[in-house]
C-alpha cells in the first residue's frame, strides 16, 4: 500500500525536475554558456552578438569585469581600456575607448556603444605627450572654469592613455 | 576628484570632447582617417509659408568643396 501510493509520485518526480530545468534556460542563452558581446561604434561593429568568456569596462564608477549571466547594469563610460577575452586562457584583446556606455541586458547580452576605441598599437606616444602639456597648459592659465573642465576631460583622456600603454 | 564637467556640459558634449582628444592622440596616418569620420557638418533652412529661406551653415566650413554637391 505504501509502496503503491510512493510509485505514482516516484514517476510524476522525473518529469516535474525536467520541466524545471527547461523553464531555468534563458532563451539567448548560447549551449556554450558564453557571454554575448556587441561592441560597437557610429562606423564600426568590432563585436556583434559574439561569444566571449569575459569582458573588462572602464566605468565611471570603477573598472568592472563582465562574465556571463551578469545581473543587468547600465554603466557609463570613461576614457579606458575595454579588454576582451575570448576563450579561457587567451590574452584579452584591448581597445582604448573615448566613452560610451554598456548595458548588461537580462539575456545574457552586453551591449557596448563607444563613440571612438582603437587598438592600443594605433597611438602615439608623441601626441598623447604634447596632448597633455597642452590641456595641463589651459588648466593652469586663468581661462574661465568651463576651458578647464573641457581641459580636466583631455588630461583624464590622455593619462588613461599613458596608462595603458605603459602597462 | 570628482568630475566637475556636468556643471557646465552635458553628456554628449563631454563625450565629443574625449573623443575629439583620443583622435589627437593617434598616429597620423589612423588620426587622418578618423579626422574624417568625425566631421559633423551641419545645415539648416528655416521654411516659411511652404517657401524655402537661405541654407546656411551652423559652422561655416574653413574650406570650399571642389564639386559643390552639398553633404549627405
Amino acid at each position: 500500500m505504501f509502496a503503491s501510493r510512493f510509485a505514482p509520485a516516484l514517476r510524476a518526480l522525473p518529469r516535474q525536475a525536467s520541466a524545471v530545468r527547461m523553464a531555468r534556460r534563458g532563451y539567448a542563452e548560447a549551449a556554450d554558456g558564453k557571454l554575448q558581446l556587441s561592441l560597437v561604434l557610429p562606423h564600426q561593429s568590432l563585436y556583434s552578438s559574439a561569444g566571449v568568456i569575459q569582458v573588462n569596462i572602464p566605468a565611471a564608477t570603477g573598472d568592472m569585469g563582465i562574465l556571463a549571466n551578469h545581473v543587468p547594469s547600465v554603466e557609463a563610460l570613461r576614457a579606458g581600456v575595454v579588454e576582451v577575452i575570448e576563450e579561457n586562457g587567451q590574452a584579452g584583446k584591448k581597445w582604448f575607448v573615448s566613452s560610451g556606455f554598456a548595458t548588461v541586458h537580462a539575456n545574457n547580452t552586453l551591449t557596448i556603444n563607444a563613440v571612438e576605441a582603437y587598438p592600443l598599437d594605433t597611438f602615439s606616444a608623441e601626441n598623447i605627450r604634447s596632448g597633455l602639456a597642452d590641456a595641463n597648459r589651459v588648466l593652469s592659465s586663468s581661462a574661465p572654469e568651463s576651458e578647464k573642465a573641457e581641459a580636466r576631460i583631455e588630461v583624464e583622456v590622455y593619462e588613461g592613455l599613458q596608462a595603458a600603454l605603459a602597462k | 576628484m570628482s568630475s566637475t564637467w556636468r556643471e557646465f556640459m552635458s553628456w554628449n558634449k563631454y563625450t565629443q570632447i574625449a573623443s575629439r582628444a583620443l583622435r589627437q592622440a593617434l598616429t597620423e596616418t589612423d588620426r587622418v582617417a578618423a579626422e574624417k569620420r568625425a566631421a559633423i557638418g551641419v545645415r539648416y533652412q528655416l521654411w516659411e509659408n511652404g517657401q524655402s529661406g537661405e541654407q546656411n551653415y551652423v559652422v561655416p566650413p574653413a574650406k570650399e568643396s571642389g564639386s559643390g554637391t552639398p553633404p549627405v
